[in-house]
Protein backbone atom coordinates (compact mmCIF):
# COMPACT_ATOMS: atom_id res chain seq x y z
CA UNK A 1 0.00 0.00 0.00
CA UNK A 2 1.11 3.56 -0.64
CA UNK A 3 2.12 4.94 2.73
CA UNK A 4 5.01 7.41 2.54
CA UNK A 5 8.07 6.39 4.60
CA UNK A 6 8.17 9.99 5.88
CA UNK A 7 5.15 12.32 5.98
CA UNK A 8 5.05 14.97 3.27
CA UNK A 9 4.35 18.47 4.62
CA UNK A 10 2.77 20.48 1.83
CA UNK A 11 2.15 24.21 2.40
CA UNK A 12 -1.42 25.28 1.58
CA UNK A 13 -0.99 29.04 1.50
CA UNK A 14 0.27 31.11 4.43
CA UNK A 15 -2.16 29.71 7.04
CA UNK A 16 -2.45 25.96 6.43
CA UNK A 17 -0.30 22.92 5.81
CA UNK A 18 -1.32 19.49 4.56
CA UNK A 19 0.33 16.55 6.29
CA UNK A 20 0.16 13.84 3.67
CA UNK A 21 0.80 10.31 4.89
CA UNK A 22 0.13 8.39 1.68
CA UNK A 23 -1.86 8.34 -1.51
CA UNK A 24 -4.73 5.89 -1.44
CA UNK A 25 -8.07 4.93 0.10
CA UNK A 26 -7.04 2.58 2.85
CA UNK A 27 -8.36 2.15 6.40
CA UNK A 28 -4.94 1.76 8.01
CA UNK A 29 -3.68 4.95 6.34
CA UNK A 30 -6.84 6.84 7.29
CA UNK A 31 -6.64 5.65 10.90
CA UNK A 32 -3.12 7.12 11.07
CA UNK A 33 -4.50 10.46 9.81
CA UNK A 34 -7.20 10.38 12.50
CA UNK A 35 -4.60 9.42 15.11
CA UNK A 36 -2.42 12.36 14.07
CA UNK A 37 -5.39 14.69 14.43
CA UNK A 38 -6.16 13.25 17.85
CA UNK A 39 -2.58 13.68 19.06
CA UNK A 40 -2.39 17.22 17.68
CA UNK A 41 -5.59 18.17 19.51
CA UNK A 42 -4.16 16.77 22.73
CA UNK A 43 -0.92 18.70 22.26
CA UNK A 44 -2.79 22.04 22.30
CA UNK A 45 0.00 23.86 20.49
CA UNK A 46 -0.85 27.59 20.54
CA UNK A 47 -1.57 28.90 17.05
CA UNK A 48 -2.97 25.63 15.72
CA UNK A 49 -6.54 26.11 14.52
CA UNK A 50 -8.90 23.81 12.67
CA UNK A 51 -7.94 20.42 11.38
CA UNK A 52 -9.56 18.60 8.45
CA UNK A 53 -8.87 14.88 8.16
CA UNK A 54 -9.39 13.16 4.81
CA UNK A 55 -8.47 9.76 3.35
CA UNK A 56 -4.72 10.19 3.43
CA UNK A 57 -3.90 13.66 4.75
CA UNK A 58 -4.57 16.02 7.62
CA UNK A 59 -5.05 19.67 6.71
CA UNK A 60 -3.88 21.83 9.61
CA UNK A 61 -4.80 25.51 9.79
CA UNK A 62 -2.50 27.72 11.86
CA UNK A 63 -1.89 31.34 12.74
CA UNK A 64 1.65 32.25 11.64
CA UNK A 65 1.52 35.31 13.92
CA UNK A 66 1.33 32.90 16.89
CA UNK A 67 3.32 29.83 15.85
CA UNK A 68 6.26 29.89 13.43
CA UNK A 69 6.34 27.41 10.60
CA UNK A 70 9.48 25.63 11.80
CA UNK A 71 7.96 24.91 15.24
CA UNK A 72 4.75 23.70 13.66
CA UNK A 73 6.57 21.48 11.19
CA UNK A 74 8.78 19.94 13.90
CA UNK A 75 5.74 19.24 16.09
CA UNK A 76 3.81 17.62 13.24
CA UNK A 77 6.75 15.40 12.27
CA UNK A 78 7.20 14.32 15.87
CA UNK A 79 3.49 13.51 16.26
CA UNK A 80 3.40 11.60 12.96
CA UNK A 81 5.93 9.14 14.38
CA UNK A 82 3.46 8.16 17.12
CA UNK A 83 0.28 8.42 15.05
CA UNK A 84 -0.86 4.79 15.16
CA UNK A 85 -4.50 3.63 15.12
CA UNK A 86 -4.13 2.25 18.68
CA UNK A 87 -4.02 5.76 20.17
CA UNK A 88 -7.60 6.47 19.01
CA UNK A 89 -10.55 6.10 21.37
CA UNK A 90 -12.89 3.16 20.53
CA UNK A 91 -15.03 3.68 17.43
CA UNK A 92 -18.81 4.19 17.52
CA UNK A 93 -21.33 2.25 15.46
CA UNK A 94 -24.32 4.22 14.19
CA UNK A 95 -27.38 2.31 12.98
CA UNK A 96 -29.36 4.02 10.24
CA UNK A 97 -32.76 2.89 8.99
CA UNK A 98 -32.92 2.91 5.19
CA UNK A 99 -35.90 2.47 2.90
CA UNK A 100 -34.89 0.95 -0.45
CA UNK A 101 -38.41 1.10 -1.93
CA UNK A 102 -39.96 3.01 -4.83
CA UNK A 103 -39.14 6.68 -5.32
CA UNK A 104 -36.81 6.74 -2.30
CA UNK A 105 -34.46 4.25 -4.00
CA UNK A 106 -35.05 5.63 -7.46
CA UNK A 107 -31.90 4.14 -9.02
CA UNK A 108 -31.99 0.71 -7.33
CA UNK A 109 -33.36 -1.09 -10.37
CA UNK A 110 -30.97 0.61 -12.82
CA UNK A 111 -28.02 -0.13 -10.53
CA UNK A 112 -29.09 -3.76 -10.13
CA UNK A 113 -29.28 -4.13 -13.90
CA UNK A 114 -25.83 -2.56 -14.31
CA UNK A 115 -24.45 -4.96 -11.68
CA UNK A 116 -26.23 -8.02 -13.11
CA UNK A 117 -27.97 -8.70 -9.79
CA UNK A 118 -31.59 -8.86 -8.69
CA UNK A 119 -32.70 -5.64 -6.91
CA UNK A 120 -33.50 -7.65 -3.75
CA UNK A 121 -29.95 -9.04 -3.80
CA UNK A 122 -28.46 -5.54 -4.09
CA UNK A 123 -30.52 -4.48 -1.05
CA UNK A 124 -29.50 -7.58 0.90
CA UNK A 125 -25.79 -7.08 0.13
CA UNK A 126 -25.91 -3.35 0.80
CA UNK A 127 -27.77 -3.61 4.10
CA UNK A 128 -25.59 -6.46 5.38
CA UNK A 129 -22.27 -4.58 5.11
CA UNK A 130 -20.33 -2.78 7.82
CA UNK A 131 -19.35 0.70 6.63
CA UNK A 132 -16.41 2.73 7.83
CA UNK A 133 -16.46 6.55 7.81
CA UNK A 134 -13.07 7.82 6.63
CA UNK A 135 -14.04 11.43 7.08
CA UNK A 136 -17.00 13.77 6.92
CA UNK A 137 -17.28 16.75 4.64
CA UNK A 138 -17.62 18.16 1.16
CA UNK A 139 -21.11 19.24 2.23
CA UNK A 140 -21.91 19.47 5.97
CA UNK A 141 -22.10 16.00 7.52
CA UNK A 142 -21.59 13.91 4.36
CA UNK A 143 -19.69 10.68 5.19
CA UNK A 144 -17.05 9.24 2.86
CA UNK A 145 -17.50 5.48 3.45
CA UNK A 146 -16.46 2.10 2.09
CA UNK A 147 -17.39 -1.40 3.22
CA UNK A 148 -19.52 -2.82 0.44
CA UNK A 149 -18.77 -6.27 -0.93
CA UNK A 150 -16.89 -6.19 -4.26
CA UNK A 151 -20.03 -7.26 -6.11
CA UNK A 152 -21.50 -3.78 -5.50
CA UNK A 153 -18.57 -1.92 -7.08
CA UNK A 154 -20.16 0.20 -9.80
CA UNK A 155 -18.92 3.01 -12.10
CA UNK A 156 -20.27 6.44 -11.23
CA UNK A 157 -23.17 7.86 -13.22
CA UNK A 158 -22.24 9.08 -16.71
CA UNK A 159 -24.41 12.16 -16.29
CA UNK A 160 -24.51 13.42 -12.71
CA UNK A 161 -27.86 14.61 -11.39
CA UNK A 162 -28.22 18.29 -10.56
CA UNK A 163 -30.29 17.56 -7.45
CA UNK A 164 -30.20 14.67 -4.98
CA UNK A 165 -32.52 14.69 -1.95
CA UNK A 166 -30.84 14.77 1.47
CA UNK A 167 -30.70 11.36 3.12
CA UNK A 168 -30.17 9.57 -0.20
CA UNK A 169 -28.07 6.44 0.35
CA UNK A 170 -26.00 5.87 -2.75
CA UNK A 171 -23.06 3.97 -4.22
CA UNK A 172 -20.30 4.82 -6.71
CA UNK A 173 -16.99 3.02 -7.28
CA UNK A 174 -16.18 1.23 -4.03
CA UNK A 175 -17.78 4.01 -2.00
CA UNK A 176 -21.08 4.45 -0.24
CA UNK A 177 -22.29 7.97 0.45
CA UNK A 178 -25.27 9.56 2.13
CA UNK A 179 -26.17 12.99 0.76
CA UNK A 180 -26.49 15.42 3.67
CA UNK A 181 -28.04 18.38 1.87
CA UNK A 182 -29.73 18.69 -1.51
CA UNK A 183 -26.83 18.66 -3.94
CA UNK A 184 -25.65 17.46 -7.35
CA UNK A 185 -24.55 13.84 -7.38
CA UNK A 186 -22.86 11.18 -9.46
CA UNK A 187 -23.67 8.14 -7.26
CA UNK A 188 -26.52 5.64 -7.77
CA UNK A 189 -29.28 6.24 -5.23
CA UNK A 190 -30.41 2.92 -3.71
CA UNK A 191 -32.55 4.19 -0.86
CA UNK A 192 -33.07 6.94 1.69
CA UNK A 193 -32.67 7.28 5.42
CA UNK A 194 -35.19 9.42 7.31
CA UNK A 195 -32.42 10.38 9.77
CA UNK A 196 -30.84 13.81 9.29
CA UNK A 197 -27.09 13.74 8.84
CA UNK A 198 -27.09 17.53 8.96
CA UNK A 199 -29.70 19.47 10.91
CA UNK A 200 -28.87 23.18 11.05
CA UNK A 201 -31.51 23.71 13.76
CA UNK A 202 -30.05 21.13 16.15
CA UNK A 203 -27.56 22.07 18.90
CA UNK A 204 -25.15 19.51 17.40
CA UNK A 205 -26.01 19.57 13.68
CA UNK A 206 -23.72 16.76 12.52
CA UNK A 207 -24.51 13.07 13.17
CA UNK A 208 -21.50 11.15 11.87
CA UNK A 209 -17.81 11.46 12.75
CA UNK A 210 -14.60 10.30 11.09
CA UNK A 211 -13.81 6.77 12.30
CA UNK A 212 -17.46 5.80 12.93
CA UNK A 213 -18.93 2.56 11.68
CA UNK A 214 -22.35 2.68 10.01
CA UNK A 215 -24.87 -0.16 9.63
CA UNK A 216 -28.07 0.13 7.62
CA UNK A 217 -31.23 -1.74 8.35
CA UNK A 218 -33.90 -2.01 5.69
CA UNK A 219 -37.30 -0.55 6.54
CA UNK A 220 -40.49 -0.35 4.50
CA UNK A 221 -42.19 2.85 3.39
CA UNK A 222 -44.65 2.94 6.30
CA UNK A 223 -41.80 2.68 8.78
CA UNK A 224 -39.86 5.33 6.87
CA UNK A 225 -42.80 7.73 7.09
CA UNK A 226 -43.26 7.00 10.80
CA UNK A 227 -39.60 7.66 11.59
CA UNK A 228 -39.55 10.74 9.35
CA UNK A 229 -42.46 12.15 11.35
CA UNK A 230 -40.61 11.50 14.62
CA UNK A 231 -37.45 13.12 13.19
CA UNK A 232 -39.53 16.16 12.20
CA UNK A 233 -40.91 16.40 15.74
CA UNK A 234 -37.43 16.03 17.22
CA UNK A 235 -38.30 12.69 18.82
CA UNK A 236 -36.00 10.24 17.05
CA UNK A 237 -32.38 9.39 17.70
CA UNK A 238 -30.59 6.63 15.82
CA UNK A 239 -29.01 3.85 17.87
CA UNK A 240 -25.36 4.56 18.59
CA UNK A 241 -23.18 1.96 20.29
CA UNK A 242 -19.53 1.86 21.25
CA UNK A 243 -17.66 4.82 22.69
CA UNK A 244 -19.47 7.33 24.87
CA UNK A 245 -19.87 10.49 22.82
CA UNK B 1 -35.13 47.86 21.52
CA UNK B 2 -32.44 49.05 19.14
CA UNK B 3 -32.80 47.57 15.71
CA UNK B 4 -31.72 47.86 12.15
CA UNK B 5 -34.80 47.55 9.93
CA UNK B 6 -34.38 46.28 6.40
CA UNK B 7 -36.47 48.26 3.92
CA UNK B 8 -34.78 46.86 0.80
CA UNK B 9 -32.29 44.01 1.14
CA UNK B 10 -30.27 44.30 -2.10
CA UNK B 11 -29.51 41.19 -4.16
CA UNK B 12 -27.30 39.42 -1.59
CA UNK B 13 -26.80 41.01 1.79
CA UNK B 14 -25.69 38.69 4.57
CA UNK B 15 -24.77 38.96 8.22
CA UNK B 16 -21.11 38.04 8.78
CA UNK B 17 -18.65 38.00 11.63
CA UNK B 18 -15.05 36.75 11.44
CA UNK B 19 -16.31 33.22 10.87
CA UNK B 20 -17.37 29.92 12.35
CA UNK B 21 -14.36 27.90 13.49
CA UNK B 22 -13.99 24.28 14.54
CA UNK B 23 -16.50 22.62 12.23
CA UNK B 24 -14.63 22.36 8.94
CA UNK B 25 -13.73 18.81 9.96
CA UNK B 26 -17.39 17.87 9.55
CA UNK B 27 -17.91 19.93 6.42
CA UNK B 28 -19.22 23.22 7.82
CA UNK B 29 -17.26 26.08 6.22
CA UNK B 30 -15.86 29.05 8.11
CA UNK B 31 -17.88 31.59 6.11
CA UNK B 32 -17.16 35.13 7.37
CA UNK B 33 -16.32 38.20 5.27
CA UNK B 34 -14.90 37.75 1.78
CA UNK B 35 -12.75 40.89 2.29
CA UNK B 36 -11.50 40.60 5.86
CA UNK B 37 -9.55 43.87 5.99
CA UNK B 38 -12.48 46.00 4.82
CA UNK B 39 -14.77 44.19 7.29
CA UNK B 40 -12.42 44.75 10.23
CA UNK B 41 -11.96 48.42 9.38
CA UNK B 42 -15.74 48.98 9.29
CA UNK B 43 -16.00 47.57 12.81
CA UNK B 44 -13.01 49.51 14.15
CA UNK B 45 -14.36 52.78 12.72
CA UNK B 46 -17.47 52.54 14.90
CA UNK B 47 -15.62 51.29 17.99
CA UNK B 48 -16.65 47.62 17.66
CA UNK B 49 -14.39 44.65 18.28
CA UNK B 50 -13.03 43.17 15.01
CA UNK B 51 -15.38 40.20 15.23
CA UNK B 52 -18.68 42.07 15.74
CA UNK B 53 -21.35 41.03 13.26
CA UNK B 54 -21.90 43.41 10.34
CA UNK B 55 -23.46 43.31 6.89
CA UNK B 56 -21.75 42.14 3.72
CA UNK B 57 -23.49 43.74 0.73
CA UNK B 58 -22.96 42.38 -2.78
CA UNK B 59 -22.97 44.60 -5.91
CA UNK B 60 -25.97 46.67 -4.74
CA UNK B 61 -26.45 47.69 -1.14
CA UNK B 62 -29.55 47.64 1.03
CA UNK B 63 -31.81 50.40 2.32
CA UNK B 64 -32.09 50.28 6.10
CA UNK B 65 -33.53 52.33 8.93
CA UNK B 66 -32.07 52.68 12.42
CA UNK B 67 -34.30 52.87 15.47
CA UNK B 68 -31.87 54.87 17.57
CA UNK B 69 -28.82 57.12 17.28
CA UNK B 70 -25.74 55.17 16.22
CA UNK B 71 -22.38 55.49 14.52
CA UNK B 72 -22.24 53.57 11.26
CA UNK B 73 -19.42 52.96 8.78
CA UNK B 74 -19.31 51.74 5.20
CA UNK B 75 -16.13 50.23 3.75
CA UNK B 76 -15.20 47.95 0.86
CA UNK B 77 -16.80 48.33 -2.55
CA UNK B 78 -17.65 51.89 -3.55
CA UNK B 79 -21.42 51.85 -3.07
CA UNK B 80 -22.49 55.51 -2.86
CA UNK B 81 -24.08 55.97 0.57
CA UNK B 82 -26.86 58.36 1.47
CA UNK B 83 -28.61 59.18 4.73
CA UNK B 84 -32.13 60.51 4.10
CA UNK B 85 -31.04 61.15 0.52
CA UNK B 86 -27.93 63.19 1.39
CA UNK B 87 -24.51 61.82 0.47
CA UNK B 88 -22.32 60.57 3.28
CA UNK B 89 -18.68 59.47 3.01
CA UNK B 90 -17.45 55.88 3.16
CA UNK B 91 -14.38 54.72 5.12
CA UNK B 92 -15.31 56.87 8.09
CA UNK B 93 -17.75 56.76 10.96
CA UNK B 94 -21.00 58.67 10.38
CA UNK B 95 -23.46 59.54 13.14
CA UNK B 96 -27.04 58.69 12.21
CA UNK B 97 -30.20 59.47 14.18
CA UNK B 98 -33.18 57.36 15.11
CA UNK B 99 -35.47 57.10 12.07
CA UNK B 100 -32.74 57.94 9.56
CA UNK B 101 -32.73 55.89 6.38
CA UNK B 102 -29.37 54.74 5.07
CA UNK B 103 -29.04 53.56 1.50
CA UNK B 104 -26.11 51.99 -0.35
CA UNK B 105 -26.27 52.26 -4.14
CA UNK B 106 -24.82 50.01 -6.85
CA UNK B 107 -21.05 49.45 -6.60
CA UNK B 108 -19.06 51.82 -8.81
CA UNK B 109 -15.94 49.80 -8.08
CA UNK B 110 -15.40 46.62 -6.10
CA UNK B 111 -18.09 44.03 -5.36
CA UNK B 112 -18.57 43.73 -1.60
CA UNK B 113 -19.25 46.57 0.81
CA UNK B 114 -19.42 46.28 4.60
CA UNK B 115 -21.85 48.15 6.77
CA UNK B 116 -21.00 48.15 10.47
CA UNK B 117 -23.20 49.66 13.17
CA UNK B 118 -21.85 50.58 16.60
CA UNK B 119 -22.79 47.80 18.99
CA UNK B 120 -22.82 45.20 16.24
CA UNK B 121 -25.70 43.02 15.04
CA UNK B 122 -26.89 40.69 17.77
CA UNK B 123 -28.60 37.97 15.81
CA UNK B 124 -28.44 34.44 17.29
CA UNK B 125 -25.07 32.76 17.65
CA UNK B 126 -25.05 29.37 15.90
CA UNK B 127 -22.10 27.04 16.53
CA UNK B 128 -20.13 29.92 17.97
CA UNK B 129 -20.73 32.42 15.18
CA UNK B 130 -23.27 34.80 13.65
CA UNK B 131 -21.85 34.34 10.13
CA UNK B 132 -24.36 33.33 7.45
CA UNK B 133 -23.77 30.18 5.40
CA UNK B 134 -26.64 30.30 2.92
CA UNK B 135 -26.05 26.88 1.28
CA UNK B 136 -26.16 25.19 4.69
CA UNK B 137 -29.04 27.36 6.02
CA UNK B 138 -26.85 28.24 8.99
CA UNK B 139 -26.28 31.40 11.02
CA UNK B 140 -27.33 34.96 10.19
CA UNK B 141 -31.09 35.29 10.24
CA UNK B 142 -32.62 31.88 9.54
CA UNK B 143 -29.51 30.88 7.58
CA UNK B 144 -30.47 33.11 4.65
CA UNK B 145 -29.71 36.43 2.98
CA UNK B 146 -31.61 39.46 4.29
CA UNK B 147 -35.19 40.10 3.22
CA UNK B 148 -37.43 43.09 3.27
CA UNK B 149 -38.81 43.84 6.75
CA UNK B 150 -36.12 41.88 8.57
CA UNK B 151 -35.40 43.40 11.96
CA UNK B 152 -31.83 42.96 13.19
CA UNK B 153 -31.24 43.59 16.90
CA UNK B 154 -28.25 45.77 17.79
CA UNK B 155 -25.96 45.35 20.76
CA UNK B 156 -25.18 48.13 23.23
CA UNK B 157 -22.87 50.70 21.64
CA UNK B 158 -19.75 51.79 23.49
CA UNK B 159 -19.04 55.51 23.42
CA UNK B 160 -16.63 56.11 20.54
CA UNK B 161 -15.38 59.16 18.75
CA UNK B 162 -15.98 59.17 15.01
CA UNK B 163 -12.86 58.12 13.15
CA UNK B 164 -11.79 57.69 9.56
CA UNK B 165 -9.41 55.64 7.46
CA UNK B 166 -6.42 57.72 6.30
CA UNK B 167 -7.14 58.79 2.72
CA UNK B 168 -3.93 57.13 1.47
CA UNK B 169 -5.05 53.81 3.01
CA UNK B 170 -8.36 53.57 1.17
CA UNK B 171 -7.94 50.77 -1.39
CA UNK B 172 -8.66 51.33 -5.06
CA UNK B 173 -10.42 48.39 -6.71
CA UNK B 174 -9.47 48.23 -10.37
CA UNK B 175 -10.24 45.86 -13.21
CA UNK B 176 -6.89 44.10 -12.77
CA UNK B 177 -5.17 42.75 -9.71
CA UNK B 178 -2.27 40.55 -8.72
CA UNK B 179 -2.39 38.13 -5.81
CA UNK B 180 0.37 36.21 -4.05
CA UNK B 181 0.23 32.42 -4.15
CA UNK B 182 2.23 29.61 -2.62
CA UNK B 183 2.56 26.64 -4.96
CA UNK B 184 1.01 23.36 -3.86
CA UNK B 185 -0.24 21.13 -2.41
CA UNK B 186 -0.42 19.33 -5.82
CA UNK B 187 1.81 21.49 -8.03
CA UNK B 188 3.76 18.28 -8.78
CA UNK B 189 0.72 17.09 -10.75
CA UNK B 190 1.26 19.82 -13.37
CA UNK B 191 3.87 20.09 -16.10
CA UNK B 192 6.54 22.79 -15.85
CA UNK B 193 4.83 24.52 -18.75
CA UNK B 194 1.50 24.22 -16.92
CA UNK B 195 2.86 25.94 -13.80
CA UNK B 196 4.54 28.63 -15.92
CA UNK B 197 1.27 29.28 -17.76
CA UNK B 198 -0.60 29.56 -14.48
CA UNK B 199 1.93 32.10 -13.16
CA UNK B 200 1.76 34.15 -16.36
CA UNK B 201 -2.01 34.33 -16.81
CA UNK B 202 -3.93 36.54 -16.76
CA UNK B 203 -7.23 34.92 -15.74
CA UNK B 204 -10.61 36.55 -16.15
CA UNK B 205 -13.16 36.34 -13.31
CA UNK B 206 -16.40 34.73 -14.50
CA UNK B 207 -19.88 35.86 -13.40
CA UNK B 208 -20.65 32.41 -11.91
CA UNK B 209 -18.26 33.27 -9.05
CA UNK B 210 -19.75 33.43 -5.57
CA UNK B 211 -18.86 33.06 -1.88
CA UNK B 212 -17.93 29.44 -2.51
CA UNK B 213 -15.42 30.05 -5.25
CA UNK B 214 -14.06 32.40 -7.92
CA UNK B 215 -14.33 30.76 -11.33
CA UNK B 216 -11.67 31.89 -13.77
CA UNK B 217 -11.01 31.63 -17.50
CA UNK B 218 -7.66 31.97 -19.20
CA UNK B 219 -4.68 30.09 -20.62
CA UNK B 220 -4.97 26.29 -20.39
CA UNK B 221 -3.04 24.78 -17.47
CA UNK B 222 -1.52 21.41 -18.34
CA UNK B 223 -1.60 18.46 -15.94
CA UNK B 224 0.87 15.57 -15.96
CA UNK B 225 -1.67 12.80 -15.41
CA UNK B 226 -5.29 13.78 -15.00
CA UNK B 227 -7.04 16.10 -12.58
CA UNK B 228 -8.36 13.57 -10.05
CA UNK B 229 -6.67 12.98 -6.70
CA UNK B 230 -7.56 10.93 -3.64
CA UNK B 231 -9.84 13.54 -1.99
CA UNK B 232 -8.20 15.77 0.61
CA UNK B 233 -8.92 18.99 2.51
CA UNK B 234 -9.51 22.17 0.50
CA UNK B 235 -7.69 25.12 2.08
CA UNK B 236 -9.03 28.68 2.06
CA UNK B 237 -7.78 30.18 -1.21
CA UNK B 238 -6.96 26.78 -2.68
CA UNK B 239 -6.85 26.84 -6.49
CA UNK B 240 -8.38 23.76 -8.08
CA UNK B 241 -7.66 23.07 -11.72
CA UNK B 242 -10.21 20.75 -13.25
CA UNK B 243 -10.61 19.01 -16.58
CA UNK B 244 -10.70 22.05 -18.85
CA UNK B 245 -7.42 23.32 -17.41
CA UNK B 246 -9.17 26.29 -15.82
CA UNK B 247 -8.68 27.43 -12.21
CA UNK B 248 -11.25 27.93 -9.44
CA UNK B 249 -10.18 29.76 -6.27
CA UNK B 250 -12.07 28.32 -3.28
CA UNK B 251 -13.28 30.87 -0.78
CA UNK B 252 -15.20 31.46 2.47
CA UNK B 253 -18.17 29.12 1.83
CA UNK B 254 -16.11 26.44 0.05
CA UNK B 255 -16.50 22.69 0.35
CA UNK B 256 -14.22 21.31 3.08
CA UNK B 257 -12.72 18.57 0.90
CA UNK B 258 -12.47 17.69 -2.75
CA UNK B 259 -10.98 15.36 -5.32
CA UNK B 260 -9.33 17.77 -7.78
CA UNK B 261 -5.69 18.82 -8.08
CA UNK B 262 -4.81 22.11 -6.40
CA UNK B 263 -1.93 23.88 -8.12
CA UNK B 264 -1.46 26.64 -5.53
CA UNK B 265 -3.11 28.54 -2.68
CA UNK B 266 -3.82 32.29 -2.58
CA UNK B 267 -2.31 33.97 0.49
CA UNK B 268 -4.81 35.06 3.13
CA UNK B 269 -3.89 38.75 2.96
CA UNK B 270 -4.72 38.89 -0.78
CA UNK B 271 -8.10 37.11 -0.73
CA UNK B 272 -9.87 40.46 -0.39
CA UNK B 273 -8.52 41.49 -3.79
CA UNK B 274 -10.36 38.57 -5.36
CA UNK B 275 -13.51 39.39 -3.38
CA UNK B 276 -13.50 42.90 -4.86
CA UNK B 277 -12.78 41.93 -8.48
CA UNK B 278 -15.80 42.34 -10.75
CA UNK B 279 -16.76 39.73 -13.34
CA UNK B 280 -14.59 40.37 -16.39
CA UNK B 281 -11.76 41.66 -14.18
CA UNK B 282 -8.31 40.16 -14.69
CA UNK B 283 -6.30 38.29 -12.11
CA UNK B 284 -2.58 37.48 -12.17
CA UNK B 285 -0.87 35.08 -9.76
CA UNK B 286 2.56 35.81 -8.33
CA UNK B 287 4.58 33.10 -6.63
CA UNK B 288 5.99 33.68 -3.12
CA UNK B 289 7.62 31.39 -0.56
CA UNK B 290 6.09 30.54 2.82
CA UNK B 291 8.63 32.78 4.60
CA UNK B 292 7.92 35.68 2.23
CA UNK B 293 4.18 35.21 2.72
CA UNK B 294 4.50 35.31 6.50
CA UNK B 295 6.52 38.54 6.30
CA UNK B 296 3.87 40.00 3.95
CA UNK B 297 1.10 38.94 6.34
CA UNK B 298 2.83 40.77 9.21
CA UNK B 299 3.25 43.88 7.02
CA UNK B 300 -0.38 43.73 6.01
CA UNK B 301 -1.54 43.48 9.64
CA UNK B 302 0.68 46.44 10.58
CA UNK B 303 -0.79 48.47 7.73
CA UNK B 304 -4.30 47.56 8.86
CA UNK B 305 -3.51 48.62 12.43
CA UNK B 306 -2.18 51.97 11.19
CA UNK B 307 -4.99 52.61 8.69
CA UNK B 308 -7.33 54.51 10.99
CA UNK B 309 -6.66 58.05 12.27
Amino acid sequence: MTIWPEPRLLPCGDRAVSVELGDEVNRELNARVLALEYLLQQRRLPGVGETVPSYRALLVYYDPLVVDYETLEATLRELCAGARPEVLPPARTVELPCCYEGELGFELHAAAEKLGLAPAEVVRLHAAADYYVYFVGFTPGLPYMTGMPDRLTIPRLQNPRTKTPPGSVSIGGIQCCIYSVESPGGFWVLGRTPVRLYDPDAPDPILLRAGDHVRFHAIDRAEYDAIAARVEAGGYAPRITGAAS
Amino acid sequence: MSDLLVQEPGPLTTIQDLGRFGHLRVGIPTSGPMDRDAFVLANRLVGNPDGAAALECTLIGPRVELTDDRLIAVTGADMPATVNGASVPAWQAVAVKAGDVLRLGPARSGVRAYLAVAGGLETPVVLGSRATYVRGRLGGLGGRALRRQDRLPLGPAAAARPRRVRPGQVPVYGAETTVSVILGPQDDRFTEAGVATFLTGPYELLPQSDRMGARLRGPFIEHTRGHDIVSDGVPMGGIQVIGEGQPIVLLADRQSAGGYTKIATVCSFDLGRIAQLKPGGRLTFRRVTVAEAHAMLRDSRRALDAAIE
